[in-house]
């Protein structure tokens, strides 16, 4: 089910995200993806179950407001 | 569009023996794939191995991807009460920038093609006359292309895009998953032959500390928690904070994160023409996070049925089924029992790991082997007894 404006999905600080893929399996619609820029949520698949905040390393993912 | 008969997706100790058992075993057409621009390096991982399994596949002696030779096991409590554990050949320390390469090398040595910086984008399966093949879109220096192959062995680590694009199930829970944090430290003081293993929720909550030497003065510090168990802090904070409290002198010369992946193997690492193996299909002893040797095992296993598949003619999942099963004897069912154990640590707390280092330190070094250690824990902390039945219970049923 698509989210909507107001709700919370991850984000990914790039800035701070390794790239080591840790959350892609953790993620139950596997909406976590490798990129050659590194790791991206998909904002339309997410569902904001926040399983992979806490297990990230190095604290790199955050939940955020879906932008309208 | 090329076509090859087995294709090996990542370039790591599975994917590497996976190539040079299938290329040795006759497949026929063996590439391997690797993403980075390196095989071997960005190293994830404590680098640590048992020797026993080692030697099945390279001869250690006097090799340069060895750092360190180890001859002891610490056990550390949460008290830093020290567990010397008798001493024996326990294993090495690799340096895996060259170790990985090494493989690699026997694989192209036995026929396999080995091409860096190409990752798989996507995977389609086209039915046809003499059985079906994955097309799979590969991307690298010189941009797109396809490739057909009768076999995909998906050795592509934790992310395991491989198995997910042909259906299988490979996603974690939160309990299973040890998010680890490791740095290179220097100037710091340990036994260059030991390898250190910290216990306790407190140090490393559903996990423990490793301290891994790469020379004397030198070693690979890190944590592996499941932050369920924990009280907030990132691996990378519990390691900060490890190593300021351990070693306050040391040098960090290094920095690596990553995921290990503490359960049990996927119920099923085959479709048709599609193995998964190593990490890819969570064949990690859950108790000690050791995935080098296990993943070498099964790349070999991958690679022999992979070979026999295109032998008889039939890449089916009915046909490649013979994988799992033969994981699973000796393998699958010794990971299921140390699953097990280590969720009955869990139970514990640092209070209970401090008294039984103490009470393992009355028996004399020399006797400290891990029977009698087993034992004399059993007598004097009766509550481990639930968790020494479950052991023997799969030892022996």
């Amino acid at each position: 089910m698509p989210l909507a404006v107001g709700e919370r999905i991850a984000v990914v600080d790039s800035d701070v995200c390794d790239a080591c893929g840790l959350c892609m399996p953790l993620c139950p619609p596997e909406a976590i993806h490798m990129t050659r820029r590194g790791l991206v949520v998909d904002a339309a698949a997410c569902t904001g179950c926040e399983k992979c905040i806490a297990p990230c390393p190095v604290g790199a993912l955050a939940m955020a407001d879906v932008r309208g | 569009m090329s076509a090859v008969d087995v294709l090996v997706v990542g370039g790591g100790p599975a994917g590497c023996v996976a190539a040079w058992e299938a290329a040795a075993a006759g497949a026929g057409r063996v590439l391997l794939i690797e993403r980075d621009r390196a095989i071997g390096a960005p190293v994830r991982c404590a680098e640590g191995v048992g020797g026993a399994g080692l030697r099945e596949f390279l001869d250690p002696e006097g090799a340069p991807w060895v750092s360190r030779r180890i001859r002891r096991m610490i056990i550390v409590s949460p008290d830093d009460t020290e567990v010397r554990l008798a001493e024996r050949g326990i294993g090495f320390v690799l340096d895996r920038t060259r170790f990985e390469p090494e493989l690699a090398n026997r694989a192209a040595r036995a026929g396999a093609a080995i091409r860096i910086s190409t990752e798989a984008v996507g995977l389609e399966r086209s039915d046809g006359p003499g059985g079906g093949r994955w097309r799979v879109r590969l991307r690298g220096p010189g941009g797109e292309e396809t490739v057909t192959a009768r076999v995909v062995i998906g050795a592509d680590g934790v992310e395991t895009m491989v198995g997910r694009w042909a259906g299988l199930e490979t996603r974690v829970a939160a309990r299973d998953m040890e998010s680890c944090a490791q740095y290179v430290v220097g100037n710091i003081e340990c036994d260059p032959d030991a390898i250190y293993l910290h216990f306790g929720p407190g140090v490393a909550p559903g996990g423990y500390a490793w301290v891994f030497p790469k020379s004397p003065g030198v070693a690979n510090v890190g944590l592996g928690v499941v932050t369920l168990h924990g009280d907030g802090r990132t691996a990378r904070q519990y390691l900060d904070d490890y190593v300021a409290r351990r070693f306050p002198r040391g040098t960090v010369t290094g920095a690596t994160v990553g995921g290990i992946i503490c359960g049990t193997t996927v119920k099923r690492t085959v479709a048709d023409g599609v193995l998964i193996a190593g990490d890819a299909a969570h064949m990690i002893n859950p108790l000690s996070g050791g995935g080098i040797v296990n993943a070498m095992k099964a790349g070999r296993l991958a690679g022999r049925h992979a070979a026999r598949a295109i032998r008889e003619g039939d890449t089916s999942a009915r046909n490649l089924q013979a994988y799992h099963d033969e994981w699973m004897k000796p393998l699958g069912a010794s990971h299921l029992m140390y699953y097990k154990l280590k969720e009955a640590l869990n139970k514990y707390d640092d209070d209970f790991f401090n008294r039984l280092a103490r009470t393992v330190n009355r028996i004399p070094p020399d006797k400290r082997s891990m029977a009698r250690v087993m034992a004399t824990a059993l007598v004097h902390h009766p509550s481990l007894l639930p968790i020494a039945a479950q052991l023997f219970a799969r030892e022996f049923c």
